[in-house]
């Protein structure tokens, strides 16, 4: 049965109030906190993943195995999810909890958790959020707009749009097509107030989008057109392009040192990165089969190797760029830059053996927290609510609100 | 007189209402009451009639009343007579509360890609967007259950727009030149000018083969492109002529078994201006003089391939592993220079002595394989027929003024914006092209005046609510079938009134179909319906599949739909034939699969009648029976939703949030009957899935390919490794142990089957037909409309049913009811 949208906006009537307008009391500080998530589209194998003790000290499961050098400064959460139904497609909920059908009952429909942060940064950074992964995307981070924010998915662009440095000659011609773009939109603006005022009763929703559109891609254009003064910090990844032979750990290697110099340069301070389901894994240790075909692997031991590498690659691709931001020095404060960002791995998937999208395989590292090691969330046997947790982290990142979508309070992890 | 016989139809009507609402309450509330409510269902939500509330529940006791599956058969005591009675009263009420349902607009919504650039080349007067990928850069668009016309992916957000300014600015700047002429060159190009590319995904960096002199260059590796080293991109946007002297070599050499190339397909070369492709089919043996004359955009790269799916069969599908091919050529056919080569092999100062014979490194210089063979080429331009271009006369004349700008864009904006500009709407923007006339020269001003025509909402927005409602209809029309803007052919007739009736709509829809007009219809439309673009989302496992893999089977298998469906319109077949034809449209890759002979061995389509009742029509194609498949086994549940979903229009309910679904153990030595025990043991599953189930397990005979089999071959069971198990190319034991396919089940209303031949026939009951008919409406305006129909629209929906069976469900008489429907019209 469909949902119907004016029964379900009458129902949540109490969550429709506006948001809570976001603290703004950073003004001034030195210490910025980043937000990285890395997730993947069907979960992650449960025997393989989840810890078989609870509390902190406990061995780490076979995926995991990369990680054991933070073990102490991890939280692993059992029985956490969405309460989604079986089957493909929910995954898309991963950071809101909300499918994008569902999105209009809620004020800021299915806003992924990291765009939330994104635009708490606002205009601080050059880039609010960046958003990587190979081949396609996996549809987890959404926009206020309900839209998705799609990553960019070759390196090489990645790059480009990060540290390429403009001469001055280009510079200068980037500026001027920037304000012709400029008088474009704005003529395109004037039509639009026009064809609105014909549109009586129909739909506004996707007239708004269109609204919206112009205008944040106006103030995106006068934001880079401050920008456009200051060079981008060099950095260099040939040493992971230039090889006779690229493979995905070269791409992915490439993609995280850029994530974490971006981090390092202040370039952004959110960032999300994609382990998509059409990717070919095949230069990953053993691997034949295609990610989704090793998901549904029969419980045949060989199949089943196969998708505990490809799961172990993506952990290691993570514990790799752990280890990099917990080599840097957070200038201005103490510990390391691991220590000012969290550091997020999960999927809106449970594990797609069984299609299940319940207990969601979910990781926090850094942050400053005082981590718990493996934390079983079910309180009499139901599962905690995962934007409890999104609602800690949202806190930690210094946007002071009292809930977010499904959230129920928050998860009890405190900081130093 | 008349007064009182009126009187007595009332009150005899009353009295038979009364009774078949007796009829509900005596069959249906033993299991459907405030206690027991059998599959959620309780006869008194239905109240005395149908209510906003309730109606889903109505138009559902209907269904499974008229289709024999409520009541069930093995507890029902309800004879023929009272069902069809009890249908009746349910329809009668059903329809009665759908009077004065208002029809609904459609959403507004983005063009979706391939409508975009469909558009701005119609808006511009192209051929095609141009070749310098304008639209690479475009977001991609997301599908909905299949569809990518569907409202609720084709959102907007600032990163379209963006994306969208940019590649209309490409697309116009190659369109539309200022400033002189610019001098044409001559390229010669000899072989040794013919370079060999690895465009690589990873880095985008091309690896470069140097050549010395060569008298002529060969397409080895298909993964492989080529370009001229004089000529890598196009210097400057105008004609170009490119002339090609080659030939094809060595077709018939090598047994195709070897090759995965078949002796009737002639050897093909590729050569690509970004988005367009021109395919030519090149003589054996006979040199032969290729000449095109292209519009190339500055910076398009110009490249060369030799399309082939074949050229993979050995190893892991890597080229070098085929060099083997060569070596066991010469064993068999050319004992002198096989015997001088091993000598050379066993050489022990020779790098590989170690390897054995059949080595394919020993063979590298030795290969015969079909391939295409360039001598030399030559490339004059950029040319014109006039300057400025008679394309870019033809938009905005021969010295356009800014002056009249207004004029020039009018009809621009006309053709953009899908309906008559309306007054003072160009204002602003002729006020930009002024604006910008101060610093740039006129043509450049005016250009940013159709930058902004083709960025406005008016352009890429659908179905908004401003415009007449003629005009929407034309619109619609014209993405339905053409997925582009309509023409001023289409536009004119339709606000004349020429298309008021379904007649009318009937005769032009004819005319579409005999040309080819309505391809983008032909090809999009089946694709979104039977969701084929996921073919792959699980494909078969390639260790036990490798023929599919290698041969890209996946891709044969969409095209045999797109030829059955396009046979299907040409000849106006009815719909029913789909699911009862015995004939389909193979080539020799799907032969192969399919298990079947006397097929020519190339890689064209052509009709071929079945004889084993098992295939035939959509439930006997690969498309289905792999897309429904897991990559090592099968699912009947997956195959019977989707024959629920896209053959049927019943929507069964996902299962709730707590049911814990057992991972399927492929190791066990177990039927699918064995392993799905708890739906039909279980009360809480059976429920749902007695009704679910018998449409799946037909197909049980049909492999994860599609492949016919008799039993299943269960792999030796092998217990998991608790501690995690180390990858590696373990291969699967295989065992002996052979499980035969049980292919039957039982329906609700008590259809049995045996098999997929006896399934087949229960699918063209009257009941089944009519869902079948009425599931190919509602895909057509979901696809026409971005958004599925209702329950509400359901009496619309069965007039157009009565429309279409009144000619015999024929397809191009029912696609003209679904145009000529309010549900369409929207009026």
């Amino acid at each position: 049965m469909k949902i119907d949208r004016r029964k379900l906006l009458k129902g949540l009537g109490g969550t429709l109030a506006l948001p809570f307008l976001e603290s703004s009391c950073l003004a001034g500080e030195t210490t910025p906190t980043r937000f990285l998530v890395a997730g993947n589209p069907f979960g992650m194998h449960p025997d393989y993943f989840f810890p078989k003790d609870f509390g902190t000290d406990v061995p780490l499961s076979p995926t995991l195995k990369s990680l054991d050098w933070l073990k102490d400064r991890l939280t692993i959460l059992s029985h956490t999810d969405h309460n989604m139904v079986s089957g493909h497609g929910r995954e898309v909920s991963f950071l809101s909890g909300v499918l994008p059908e569902d999105a209009l009952a809620f004020p800021e429909k299915n806003m992924s958790v990291d765009q939330v942060m994104a635009r708490h940064v606002g205009v601080k950074v050059r880039y609010p959020v960046i958003g990587a992964g190979l081949d396609s995307g996996i549809r987890m981070s959404w926009t206020s707009n309900g839209v998705e924010d799609a990553p960019f998915t070759d390196p090489q662009a990645l790059f480009d749009h990060l540290f390429l440095n403009l001469t001055a000659e280009e510079k200068a011609a980037r500026r001027n097509l920037i304000e012709q773009n400029g008088s474009v939109l704005d003529t395109v603006g004037k039509q639009f107030s026009g064809m609105k005022s014909v549109v009586s009763h129909s739909d506004m929703e996707r007239l708004d989008q269109f609204q919206t559109s112009v205008r944040e891609l106006e103030k995106n254009f006068s934001n880079r057109l401050n920008w456009i003064k200051t060079d981008k910090p060099t950095f260099d990844i040939s040493n992971h392009l230039n090889q006779s032979e690229v493979t995905i750990e070269n791409r992915y290697h490439a993609i995280f040192d850029m994530i974490a110099y971006a981090f390092e340069t202040d370039l952004t301070r959110v960032a999300n990165v994609a382990f998509p389901r059409d990717l070919s894994y095949t230069d990953v240790g053993g691997v034949t089969r295609s990610y989704h075909g090793c998901t549904h692997n029969g419980k045949m031991e060989n199949v089943t190797a196969e998708l505990v590498a490809i799961e172990t690659f993506q952990i290691e691709q993570l514990s790799r760029f752990l280890k990099r931001l917990d080599s840097i020095k957070e200038p201005n404060a103490d510990g390391s830059m691991l220590d000012h960002t969290i550091v997020l791995f999960g999927s809106g998937m449970g594990y797609g053996g069984t299609h299940s999208n319940r207990n969601l395989p979910i990781l926090v590292a850094g942050g400053g927290f005082k981590h718990l090691g493996h934390v079983d969330t079910a309180v009499n046997g139901a599962s905690m609510p995962l934007c409890n947790l999104y609602l800690t982290l949202l806190q930690r990142f210094g946007v002071g609100r009292d809930a977010f979508n499904t959230s129920t309070g928050t998860f009890d992890l405190s900081h130093a | 007189m008349h007064k009182w016989c009126f009187i007595l139809t009332v009150v005899l009507s009353i009295t038979r209402l009364f009774g078949d609402e007796t009829l509900l309450q005596t069959h249906c509330s033993d299991c459907h009451n405030d206690e027991k409510s059998k599959g959620k269902f309780n006869v008194a939500t239905l109240g005395s009639g149908p209510t906003s509330e309730n109606y889903d529940r109505w138009l559902d006791s209907l269904d499974l009343v008229t289709s024999g599956e409520m009541p069930p058969e093995d507890d029902s005591k309800l004879s023929d007579s009272e069902r069809s009675k009890l249908a009746k009263y349910l329809d009668k009420k059903v329809r009665s509360f759908a009077v004065g349902s208002t029809p609904k607009q459609a959403p507004p919504r983005r063009l979706n890609n391939r409508e975009f650039a469909n558009s701005v080349r119609d808006v511009l007067l192209l051929e095609d967007i141009g070749t310098n990928l304008p639209t690479a850069n475009l977001i991609g668009d997301s599908l909905m259950h299949g569809f990518d016309t569907h409202a609720e992916t084709l959102g907007f957000s600032r990163f379209h727009l963006e994306q969208h300014l940019e590649a209309v600015r490409k697309i116009v700047n190659a369109t539309i030149l200022s400033g002189e002429q610019p001098a044409a060159n001559h390229y010669p190009i000899e072989a040794r000018d013919i370079i060999q590319t690895n465009l690589q995904q990873s880095n985008q960096k091309r690896k470069t083969t140097p050549r010395r002199r060569v008298p002529h260059f060969d397409f080895l590796d298909p993964k492989l492109h080529a370009y001229f080293a004089n000529f890598e991109t196009a210097p400057a946007t105008g004609y170009y002529k490119i002339k090609i002297r080659a030939t094809g070599k060595d077709r018939f050499l090598y047994s195709s078994d070897d090759t995965g190339v078949y002796h009737g397909d002639p050897i093909q070369l590729e050569i690509r201006l970004g988005d367009r492709e021109r395919i030519i089919d090149l003589p054996d043996e006979e040199e032969t003089v290729i000449e095109l004359k292209e519009w190339v955009a500055e910076g398009s790269r110009l490249e060369l391939h030799h399309p082939t799916d074949g050229l993979r069969m050995r190893s892991n599908g890597n080229f070098k592993f085929q060099y083997a091919i060569a070596g066991e050529y010469l064993r068999k056919n050319d004992q002198e220079t096989y015997q001088e080569r091993l000598k050379q092999i066993r050489n022990p100062n020779y790098r590989n002595s170690n390897r054995g014979p059949n080595a394919w490194m020993h063979w590298t210089g030795f290969w015969q394989g079909p391939r295409p063979r360039l001598y030399e080429a030559e490339i004059e331009g950029p040319l014109f027929d006039s300057w400025p271009p008679k394309r870019q006369v033809a938009l905005i004349g021969k010295d356009p003024k800014v002056e009249d700008a207004k004029a020039i864009l009018t009809p621009i904006a006309e053709r953009a914006w899908r309906r008559p500009v309306r007054d003072g709407e160009l204002d602003d923007i002729v006020d930009l092209v002024e604006r910008r006339a101060s610093t740039t020269n006129d043509i450049e001003a005016l250009k940013e005046g159709i930058v902004s025509i083709l960025v406005s909402p008016a352009f890429i927005l659908l179905n908004t609510e401003d415009v007449e409602t003629r005009d929407r209809f034309a619109s619609k029309l014209s993405y339905f079938l053409h997925s582009t803007l309509p023409d001023e052919e289409l536009r004119k007739p339709v606000n004349k009134g020429e298309f008021n009736s379904l007649s009318q709509v009937t005769a032009w829809l004819g005319k579409q179909f005999e040309t080819d007009a309505a391809d983008e219809f032909l090809t999009a439309f089946p694709k979104a319906w039977l969701e084929l673009d996921d073919i792959n989302f699980m494909s078969p496992d390639p260790e036990e599949y490798p023929f599919y893999h290698k041969k890209n089977v996946s891709d044969d298998m969409i095209d045999e739909v797109l030829a059955f469906f396009r046979n299907a319109v040409q000849e106006n077949l009815p719909i029913p034939e789909f699911l009862s034809a015995d004939y389909s449209f193979i080539n020799a890759d799907l032969a192969t699969i399919y298990g079947v002979e006397n097929v020519p061995e190339d890689s064209k389509f052509r009709k071929y009648t079945f004889s084993d009742e098992r295939r035939g029509g959509l439930t006997g194609m690969g498309a289905f029976l792999t897309s429904t498949a897991d990559s090592l086994s099968t699912s009947p549940i997956h195959r019977a939703i989707y024959v629920m979903e896209n053959f049927l229009g019943i929507h069964p309910t996902p299962p709730p949030p707590d049911v814990v679904i057992t991972e399927p153990d492929v190791r066990q030595a177990k039927t699918i009957k064995e392993i799905l025990d708890a739906h039909t043991t279980d009360a809480s599953c059976a429920s749902c899935h007695k009704a679910i189930d018998p449409w799946g397990y037909a197909f049980e005979n049909f492999g994860p390919t599609g492949a016919w089999r008799d039993s299943y071959t269960a792999p030796s069971p092998m217990p998991l490794n608790e501690d995690g198990v180390k990858p590696g190319k373990k291969k699967l034991k295989k065992t002996s142990l052979k499980i035969p396919v049980d292919a039957s089940a039982e329906f609700r209303n008590g259809n049995e089957y045996n098999d997929i031949t006896e399934y087949r026939k229960l699918l063209l009951t009257a009941a089944n037909r009519d869902r079948f008919v009425r599931c190919f409406i509602t895909k057509l305006l979901t696809y026409a409309n971005g958004v599925e129909p209702d329950d509400t629209d359901f009496v619309a929906i069965d007039n157009i049913l009565s429309r279409s069976a009144e000619k015999e469900y024929r397809i191009v008489d029912t696609i003209a009811a679904v145009i000529n429907s309010p549900l369409f019209r929207e009026e």
